[in-house]
């Protein structure tokens, strides 16, 4: 067997610490197989924010594989770069709902993903510096 | 002489290239003609045939190609949404039979003197033309959108609502299970 290339789209995974449940993997999919419950939590001032910031905090993150087309729209959208393609496509299932995978195997599949291709050699790397306040 | 030298009389001069592709149009009445013509000159193989939807019309293509696929071309014509008919090609591509069936239950084009235009993939008794525009799909309408969710809200109600894709924006969504 020709030995699979290492951006092969096999499954998708999710790097649920970058994810800030902006909802826009969930809207652009094509056929509705991602699914995010959240709830928002309120954070007191500190330093940097002198008012209490509100943050959404992620409860549920589930894609379903018996629905996805592997169209990659959602690793397209995701503004903060959470979602991820792996090249692992060893996941049949004997039932439908086993395709559903929640968030610890979205984990899973992100440690298998390739890390991205290197930046150009005149690339220059940007200091985002300290957050702006709000 | 090429298909597309040979179509020339045929199609006129509405011939369009796209990705390498020569797109040419015909005249819904000289459509069998037409791929005849493309047949006797070389292109006797039927690639496939389907439609799309435009609106207020339907394009049905014929992708036909040369068997050694040196030359191929899409043949392309039009039929008017509210009664599409047009004459089957059965009599220069026996092969073309499921794909007029397909496109026949899918775009409810009629294929007239096709020897019988059953549905080939969906149920006998699928009242609808599912690949038509305006058709929804139930599935669409009977689950409830993921997108709807907004989690700024402490219910979990969207404090604008967004219709999803594919559904028209007056469409009462039916109440969520609780």
């Amino acid at each position: 067997m020709t030995p699979r290339p290492p951006r092969a789209r096999g499954v998708i995974g999710l790097d649920e610490a970058k994810c800030t449940v902006c909802m826009l993997c969930v809207r652009e999919c094509p056929d509705w197989c991602i699914d995010i419950d959240a709830h928002v939590e309120t954070l007191p001032p500190d330093e940097q924010n002198r008012r209490p910031r509100s943050v959404n905090v992620l409860d549920r993150f589930a894609v379903d594989y018996g629905l996805c087309m592997y169209c990659g729209i959602c690793v397209e959208v995701c503004p903060f770069d959470a979602l991820h393609w792996s090249p692992v496509a060893e996941y049949a299932e004997p039932t439908r709902s086993a395709l559903v995978h929640e968030g610890d195997r979205l984990a899973q599949w992100e440690a298998t993903a390739p890390e991205p291709a290197a930046l150009d050699e005149r690339a220059v790397a940007v200091d985002p510096g300290p957050r702006r306040r709000a | 002489m090429t298909v597309l030298a040979a179509l020339e009389p045929v199609a006129g001069s509405s011939a369009a290239d796209a990705f390498g592709l020569t797109t040419v149009d015909v005249d819904a009445s000289a459509w069998p003609d037409a791929v005849g013509v493309a047949a006797r000159a070389g292109a006797t193989y039927l690639d496939f045939l389907t439609a799309y939807d435009d609106g207020d019309r339907i394009a049905v293509v014929a992708h036909v190609m040369t068997p050694d696929a040196g030359q191929r071309v899409l043949l392309r014509t039009w039929v008017a949404a509210d009664d599409p008919e047009l004459a089957s090609v059965t009599s220069v591509h026996r092969g073309a039979d499921w794909h007029e069936r397909e496109t026949h239950e899918m775009f409810g084009v009629r294929f007239v003197g096709h020897p019988g235009l059953r549905p080939l993939l969906l149920p006998l008794d699928v009242p609808t033309t599912p690949l038509r525009k305006a058709v929804l799909l139930d599935a669409r309408l009977a689950v409830a959108w993921p997108g709807d969710k907004d989690p700024s809200d402490s219910e979990g109600r969207p404090r604008r609502r967004v219709p999803p894709p594919g559904v028209p924006a007056d469409h009462v969504p039916p109440p969520r299970p609780a």
